[in-house]
C-alpha cells in the first residue's frame, strides 16, 4: 500500500494522489489537471430496468454512473457532506478518501490509518471528519487540509463514529473483540484535555449484544444504536441510560440513517428488510422487504423514496452465481412499502448507499471496491404512483 | 379389569397385583349400585374392607403367581361377597404420594379429591411406619382393617369416576399376565385315517413327526370307538404359539390320496359354537355429515386450488389460485411432518404424521379420516379414491404382515397388511385405472388382487419368470410386462387382459438391455422404448414400439431413434408425443404424431434445447420444456398445434413445473429441498406470460389440487369448444371489471397508507419546527435546515472541472 503512495504522507490540502493504478493507466491525462483525474463513463445502456406486472421496476432512465475507483478493498461506508459538494468514502484498506461528487473528481485522502476504516462522518460546516478504524483508533481530521488532529486510541476496532448536531461532541462505538467488550465512547471537543488524555467524558458499556451502527439522534441529545441481536437501543448523551429499546429486527442492523429532518430513520439489516422509524419514540412505522440481505439504506430528502443496497453476503457471493446475488440497489415507495426501481451495476453486495442532500443524486459503494454516483433522471422526478 | 372384580374369585384380586401396576380406581360397573347394601354406613364399612384388602394385595407383589402370600388369606377372610363391592380403589403404597387417582367420591369436586389424597396420605404414613411393601405387616393390619372401623378410605359411594383404568394405563393392562389353563395350545385335526390298535402305534408315529416340526408335543389323545380311532385326534403343544403355527402350515396337509388334514385350534371350536345362530342387526353407525367435499369444484370464477408447504414444512397453507394474487384459504403450522398429497380427484389432503395419515377434506379442511400407520413414509390412493395404501418401514413383523397396508378410505378401517419383501420402487402395488385390482411383482411373479375381497384373483399369482417391470392401461384393464432374453428365448413385450387372463399381444424383440412402458394417459397408446444393442453396432439404439390399443390385434409400429433419449412423454390427449433427444449441450426435442393409418410422422424438431424434462399440459397441445436444475431453469413454451415456440423464459435454478390441473397455468418452483436461495413459486400462463412471483421463505412443494374427470359428454364438449367465441367476451368482461376493481382497491388502499403517512410527517414536522431555536443555537445561529438557507454564508467558488468521457461499447461490462 505505501509504496504506491505518492508524495504526501499526511494528505495535504492540494491533495495528493496515490501513483496510478493500473486500471487507470488508459484513462487520458488531461492538463492542467492535478493530479490523477477520475473516469467519467457513459453507459449506453439503460441501467432502470422497466417494470412490468410482477413486480419488477416501472421507472425507464438511462443513468449515467460516475465510477469511482479510489480504493483497493470493498468499500464500508460513503457519506455526502450537509451541503453535498463533497463525498466521503471508506474501505476496507486504510484509505480515507473525499471526492466532489458533482463530477467524481477526487479532491484527497486522509492518510494514517493502518487498518480497514469501517466508519466516516463530517460535521455541519464540513470543518471536521472523523473515521474509525480496525487499527484500533478513532482519527480526527482536518476537512480542509487532512492534517490528523487527533488520535484516540481504543482497545478494539471503532465499528461506528459520529458527530452531534452542533460539532462539538464525537462518538464512536468499539467492537466486542479480543476479550474486550463493546463501549460508547462520548468526546467532546471543547474540552481538549478529553482528547489529550484520551478520556471520554462518558463511556457507555453494552455487554448483551455489540453495536453495529449507531447514529446520533435529533439535536444531540441522544444516540440510536443498531445491535448485532437486531435490537435498537436510544441511548442518552448525557447520562448514557437506555431511554427506548425496540426489536423489530431478527438480525443485525447493518446501518442507521437519518431523514434530512431527523424527525425519522431507517434501518437496513441482515434479515432481508429496511424499517422506517420514529426518531423521537422509535415507533415501527414501515418496513420494506427483499430476498437478501440489506447492508444500507438510505431516505430521500425531499421525495418519499428509500434506496436499499444489499445482496448475498459476501462470503457466500463465490459459491453463487452473480445473478443469483441481486446486487442492485432497490427503491421503494416510503409510504406504501412498494418496489418502484432498481438500479444495477456493481459486482458484489451493496455495503454502502448515500443518498445526495438535494436529492438528485445518490451514490453506492460496494463489496467490489468501486463508489457509483448516479444522477437520477427526469422520469425519476416524474414518477408517481397511481393513488 | 371391571371384569374381573365382578367376578369374585381369588383370583381376580391376585391378578390386581401386578407388579408395578398402579391400581387405578376402576369406573363402577352402571349394575353396581344394586350390590350394595343400601345403608350409608354398610357401604363405608364394606368399602374400607375392601381397600384395605386391596393394600395388601397389592404390597403382596411384585409376583403375582407367589400363592402363598396373604393376599389369598385376606381374600379368604374378607370373603367374595366383599370383593364384590365397587370400591377396589388404591394403589401400591410406594405411590401413595403422589396425586391420588380419581376414584368414587361424594361431589366430584376438586375438595373432594384433597379429601380422598388427605385419607389416603394418612393411610400412606400408616403403611410407611411398618416396613414398606411387606407382605407380612400388610396382613394384620388388612385383617384389622377389616374388623375395626378405621376411616373410610374409600370414595363415598356416589362417587362417578370419570376416567377408566384403560384409559390411565391401557399400555400396562396390555401386558398384564393372562389367565391360561393350556387349553390355547391344543389343536383338532380332522381327517385322520381311521385304524385300529394294531397300526395306531404306527400312526401315532407318522402324526408325532408331522406336528412335532411346529413344536414340542406335550400330549396327544386319539379318541376311540369300536376299537378304531374316531378320526380325529388332539394334539397338546407347549405353547400356543406352536399350535397356532400348526394351524397355520399343516392345515390341508395332503397324508394320502382319501386323507388330507383340517387343523383347527381347539378354542376355536369353542368360539364358532358360541357364535349365535340368529343374525343380529348391525348397529347403525351415525351419518357424519361432511360436508360437500367437491365444494371446490362450483366456486363461481372456476379457479382452482393449490397447497404449498414453505419455512422447511413448519407450514402448509391452501390457496385459490388467482391471476392477481393467491387468495388464501387456509394455513396450519405443522399440519404435516414431512409432505403432503392430493387424493386422485381432489377430494382429500393427506398430510403425513410419525403415527400415520390423516386426510383432510370439505370446505374448513376438516379431519375426515385417520390411519395409524407407525413410521408411514410412503402412501397411494387407489384411482378411485376408494383406498389407501400406507408403507412404514418400522412395522413389519413375521407374522403380521403390516409394512404394507391398504386401507378402506371411507370406513377407516384396515383392509389387509402385507410385507414388502424386495427393494422395490414405489407405488409396489399399481392399480388398475378403476381401482378393481391391483397388482405387485415380485421375482418371477405377478400377483394380482382384486377389491374389495383383497384377495388374489383366482387365488393365484402368475409366474412370469424374469418379469422385469410391468403396468397398467390407464384405459382398461390390460396389463402390459416385459421379461428379457434368456438364451434363445427373445425378450417380448406382453399385453395381458383381466380378469380373463388372455394374452392379447405378444411381441418378441432381440438384443434387448431395457425396456421402459408408456402409456398414452387415454390409454390409446402404448409405446415402448427399447434400448438394444444391435449385433454388428456398437452403443445402445433406442426404438420406439407404438402399440395401437384401440385397433383389431393391436398393431405395432417402430420408430427408431439415432440419439441418445433424454425424456418421452405422450400428449395427454391426444397422438401425439414429445421425445427429447441427444447430448449436452445439444439436446434436440422432436414431436411426433401417430396417424389414424398408423404412420409415425415427424412434425416438428427443435435443435439447441435447454431442457430435460418435457411437461404437457393435461388437456394436451401445449408443452412446457424445461431445464431444471443443472440447466438453470430454462423453459420453452411450445403450442404443438402448429409447433410454434410462444416464449422462451427462465426460472433460475428452477427444480419443479407443475400444470394446474386445466391446463390454463403453469407454476414453475425452486424447491428448498433442492436449492435453498430464492426459494420461490412462478405463475405463469400456458402462453408463458409470468403472473406472479411469490417469494416463500424456505418454500418446499406447491400441488395442484386435482380435479375429478369431467361429467360432461364429448357433444357437450364440442358444444362448448364451438361457442366459445361468445363465452370468451362474457370472461373478457369479467376480467375488465375485476382488473378494474383491483387497481381502484389497490389505490384506495394506497390513498389511506398515504394519509396515515402524511398525517405521521405531520406531527413529526410540527416538532421538527419546534426545535428551531435550538437548532439555530446549537449551529451558532447558521441557518441549515435548508440546503441552501444559509446561502449568504457561502464564499462561492467556481472550480472548473475537467471532465472527458470514456464511451465503453455496451456490453463490455456485464
Amino acid at each position: 500500500m505505501n509504496s504506491r503512495r505518492g508524495s504526501g504522507d499526511g494528505g495535504a490540502g492540494s491533495a495528493t494522489y496515490p501513483e496510478t493504478p493500473p486500471w487507470q493507466l488508459r484513462c487520458l491525462l488531461l492538463p492542467g489537471t492535478r493530479g490523477r483525474r477520475p473516469i467519467i463513463r457513459k453507459w449506453a445502456q439503460s441501467v432502470f430496468r422497466s417494470c412490468s406486472r410482477c413486480g419488477l421496476p416501472r421507472v425507464t432512465a438511462g443513468m449515467k454512473p460516475i465510477l469511482l475507483q479510489g480504493h483497493e478493498r470493498s468499500i464500508t461506508q460513503i457519506k455526502y457532506n450537509r451541503e453535498g459538494d463533497l463525498l466521503f468514502t471508506v474501505a476496507k484498506d486504510p484509505i480515507v478518501n473525499v471526492w466532489y461528487s458533482v463530477n467524481g473528481e477526487r479532491l484527497g485522502t486522509y492518510m494514517g490509518h493502518t487498518g480497514a476504516v469501517w466508519c466516516v462522518d463530517a460535521d455541519w460546516d464540513t470543518k471536521h471528519v472523523l473515521t474509525g478504524s480496525a487499527d484500533n483508533s478513532c482519527r480526527l481530521w482536518d476537512c480542509e487540509t487532512g492534517k490528523q488532529l487527533a488520535l484516540l486510541k481504543t482497545n478494539s476496532a471503532v465499528r461506528t463514529c459520529g458527530f452531534d448536531f452542533g460539532g462539538n461532541i464525537i462518538m464512536f462505538s468499539t467492537d466486542k473483540q479480543m476479550g474486550y467488550q463493546c463501549f460508547v465512547s462520548f468526546f467532546d471537543l471543547r474540552d481538549p484535555s478529553q482528547i489529550d488524555n484520551n478520556e471520554p467524558y462518558m463511556k457507555i458499556p453494552c455487554n448483551d449484544s455489540k453495536i453495529t451502527s449507531a447514529v446520533w439522534g435529533p439535536l444531540g441529545e441522544c444516540i440510536i444504536a443498531g445491535h448485532e441481536s437486531g435490537e435498537l437501543n436510544q441511548y442518552s448523551a448525557k447520562s448514557g441510560e437506555v431511554l427506548v429499546n425496540v426489536k423489530e429486527h431478527s438480525r443485525q442492523i447493518n446501518d442507521i440513517q437519518l431523514s434530512r429532518d431527523m424527525t425519522m430513520f431507517v434501518t437496513a439489516s441482515k434479515d432481508n428488510t429496511a424499517k422506517l422509524f420514529d426518531s423521537t419514540t422509535l415507533e415501527h412505522q414501515k418496513t420494506f422487504r427483499t430476498e437478501r440481505p440489506v447492508n444500507s439504506a438510505a431516505l430521500s430528502p425531499n421525495y418519499d423514496h428509500v434506496v436499499l443496497g444489499g445482496g448475498q453476503e459476501a462470503m457466500d457471493v463465490t459459491t453463487t452465481s452473480t445473478r443469483i446475488g441481486k446486487f442492485e440497489a432497490r427503491f421503494f415507495h416510503l409510504a406504501f412499502e412498494e418496489e418502484f426501481g432498481r438500479v444495477k451495476g456493481h459486482f458484489g453486495p451493496i455495503n454502502s448507499v448515500a443518498f445526495h442532500p438535494d436529492g438528485k443524486s445518490y451514490s453506492s459503494g460496494g463489496e467490489d471496491g468501486y463508489v457509483r454516483i448516479h444522477y437520477f433522471d427526469p422520469q425519476y422526478f416524474e414518477f408517481e404512483f397511481e393513488a | 379389569m371391571q371384569d374381573a372384580e365382578n367376578v369374585a374369585v381369588p383370583e381376580a384380586a391376585e391378578e390386581r397385583a401386578e407388579p408395578g401396576q398402579q391400581q387405578p380406581a376402576a369406573e363402577p360397573p352402571p349394575d353396581e349400585g344394586l350390590l350394595r347394601p343400601a345403608g350409608p354406613g354398610a357401604p363405608e364399612a364394606a368399602g374400607t374392607e375392601a381397600s384395605s384388602e386391596e393394600v395388601a394385595v397389592a404390597e403382596a407383589g411384585p409376583e403375582p403367581e407367589v400363592r402363598t402370600e396373604p393376599a389369598a388369606e385376606v381374600e379368604a377372610a374378607s370373603g367374595p361377597s366383599e370383593s364384590l363391592s365397587p370400591t377396589a380403589a388404591e394403589e401400591p403404597p410406594g405411590s401413595h404420594a403422589e396425586p391420588p387417582v380419581p376414584a368414587q367420591g361424594e361431589a366430584p369436586g376438586e375438595q373432594a379429591r384433597d379429601e380422598r389424597a388427605d385419607s389416603r396420605a394418612q393411610a400412606a404414613s400408616e403403611n410407611a411406619g411398618g416396613n414398606e411393601g411387606s407382605a407380612a405387616e400388610a396382613e394384620p393390619r388388612a385383617l384389622e382393617n377389616g374388623d375395626a372401623d378405621e376411616p373410610s378410605f374409600s370414595d363415598p359411594e356416589d362417587f362417578v369416576d370419570d376416567v377408566s383404568e384403560e384409559e390411565l394405563l391401557g399400555d400396562v393392562l396390555k401386558d398384564r399376565p393372562q389367565e391360561a389353563d393350556g387349553i390355547d395350545s391344543v389343536i383338532v385335526v380332522d381327517n385322520v385315517p381311521q385304524v385300529g390298535p394294531d397300526r395306531l402305534e404306527k400312526l401315532k408315529n407318522v402324526i408325532h413327526k408331522i406336528f412335532s416340526k411346529f413344536g414340542k408335543i406335550t400330549n396327544d389323545f386319539y379318541p376311540e370307538e369300536d376299537g378304531k380311532t374316531k378320526g380325529y385326534i388332539f394334539l397338546e403343544y407347549a405353547s400356543p404359539a406352536h399350535a397356532v403355527d400348526a394351524v397355520k402350515n399343516a392345515d390341508g396337509y395332503k397324508l394320502d390320496k382319501q386323507h388330507t388334514f383340517r387343523v383347527n385350534l381347539f378354542t376355536d371350536f369353542d368360539k364358532y359354537m358360541t357364535i349365535s345362530d340368529e343374525w343380529d342387526i348391525p348397529e347403525k353407525q351415525p351419518f357424519k355429515d361432511l360436508g360437500n367435499l367437491r365444494y371446490w369444484l362450483e366456486e363461481a370464477e372456476c379457479r382452482d386450488q393449490y397447497s404449498v408447504i414453505f419455512e422447511s414444512g413448519d407450514r402448509t397453507s391452501i390457496f385459490w389460485n388467482d391471476v392477481k394474487d393467491p387468495v388464501s384459504i387456509e394455513e396450519r403450522a405443522r399440519w404435516t411432518e414431512t409432505y403432503v398429497r392430493w387424493s386422485p380427484k381432489g377430494t382429500y389432503l393427506a398430510t403425513f404424521h410419525q403415527r400415520g395419515i390423516a386426510l383432510w377434506g370439505g370446505e374448513k379442511f376438516k379431519q375426515i379420516q385417520r390411519f395409524s400407520h407407525q413410521g408411514v413414509q410412503l402412501i397411494d390412493f387407489s384411482p378411485c379414491e376408494r383406498y389407501l395404501v400406507t408403507f412404514s418401514p418400522l412395522m413389519d413383523t413375521q407374522d403380521d404382515p403390516q409394512a404394507i397396508i391398504i386401507w378402506d378410505i371411507l370406513t377407516g378401517h384396515k383392509k389387509r397388511g402385507f410385507h414388502c419383501e424386495s427393494s422395490a420402487h414405489w407405488p409396489i402395488f399399481k392399480w388398475s385405472h378403476d381401482g378393481k385390482f391391483f397388482a405387485r411383482m415380485t421375482l418371477d411373479t405377478l400377483s394380482i388382487y382384486e377389491t374389495p375381497s383383497m384377495g388374489l384373483l383366482d387365488k393365484k399369482s402368475l409366474k412370469i419368470s424374469g418379469i422385469k417391470d410391468f403396468s397398467w392401461s390407464p384405459g382398461g384393464n390390460i396389463i402390459a410386462f416385459w421379461v428379457p432374453e434368456d438364451k434363445d428365448i427373445p425378450a417380448r413385450v406382453t399385453l395381458m387382459q383381466l380378469p380373463t387372463r388372455q394374452e392379447i399381444r405378444v411381441r418378441n424383440l432381440f438384443n434387448v438391455v431395457d425396456c421402459k412402458l408408456h402409456w398414452q394417459k387415454n390409454g390409446d397408446y402404448l409405446c415402448v422404448k427399447v434400448d438394444r444393442t444391435p449385433k454388428g453396432t456398437q452403443g445402445v439404439v433406442t426404438n420406439f414400439e407404438i402399440f395401437r390399443m384401440r385397433e383389431k390385434q393391436v398393431p405395432v409400429d417402430v420408430v427408431e431413434m439415432k440419439e441418445t433419449i433424454i425424456a418421452f412423454a405422450w400428449e395427454p390427449n391426444g397422438s401425439k408425443f414429445a421425445v427429447l433427444h441427444g447430448e449436452a449441450p445439444r439436446i434436440s426435442v422432436s414431436f411426433y404424431h401417430v396417424k389414424n393409418n398408423g404412420k409415425i410422422e415427424l412434425i416438428k424438431m427443435f435443435d439447441k434445447q435447454q431442457a430435460n424434462t418435457i411437461f404437457w399440459s393435461p388437456q394436451g397441445q401445449f408443452v412446457v420444456l424445461a431445464g431444471l436444475r443443472s440447466m438453470n431453469g430454462a423453459l420453452a413454451f411450445v403450442d404443438t398445434s402448429d409447433c410454434t415456440v410462444m416464449n422462451i423464459a427462465e426460472h433460475y435454478m428452477a427444480s419443479d413445473v407443475e400444470w394446474d390441473p386445466t391446463g390454463r397455468y403453469v407454476v414453475t418452483s425452486v424447491s428448498w429441498w433442492s436449492h435453498k436461495v430464492d426459494n420461490a413459486y412462478w405463475l405463469w400462463t400456458f402462453q408463458g406470460r409470468l403472473l406472479q412471483k411469490n417469494n416463500k421463505d424456505r418454500f418446499c412443494q406447491l400441488l395442484w389440487r386435482p380435479r375429478p374427470p369431467t361429467l360432461l359428454s364429448q357433444e357437450q364438449i364440442k358444444q362448448i369448444k364451438k361457442d366459445l367465441k361468445k363465452y370468451s367476451k362474457i370472461f373478457e368482461q369479467k376480467d375488465r371489471l375485476s382488473q378494474s376493481k383491483a387497481s381502484k382497491e389497490l389505490v384506495e388502499r394506497r390513498r389511506t397508507m398515504m394519509e396515515d403517512f402524511r398525517k405521521y410527517r405531520k406531527m413529526a414536522q410540527e416538532l421538527y419546527m419546534e426545535q428551531k431555536n435550538e437548532r439555530l443555537e446549537l449551529r451558532g445561529g447558521v441557518d441549515t435546515d435548508e440546503l441552501d438557507s444559509n446561502v449568504d454564508d457561502w464564499e462561492e467558488e467556481t472550480i472548473e472541472f475537467f471532465v472527458t468521457e470514456e464511451i465503453i461499447p455496451l456490453g463490455n461490462q456485464e
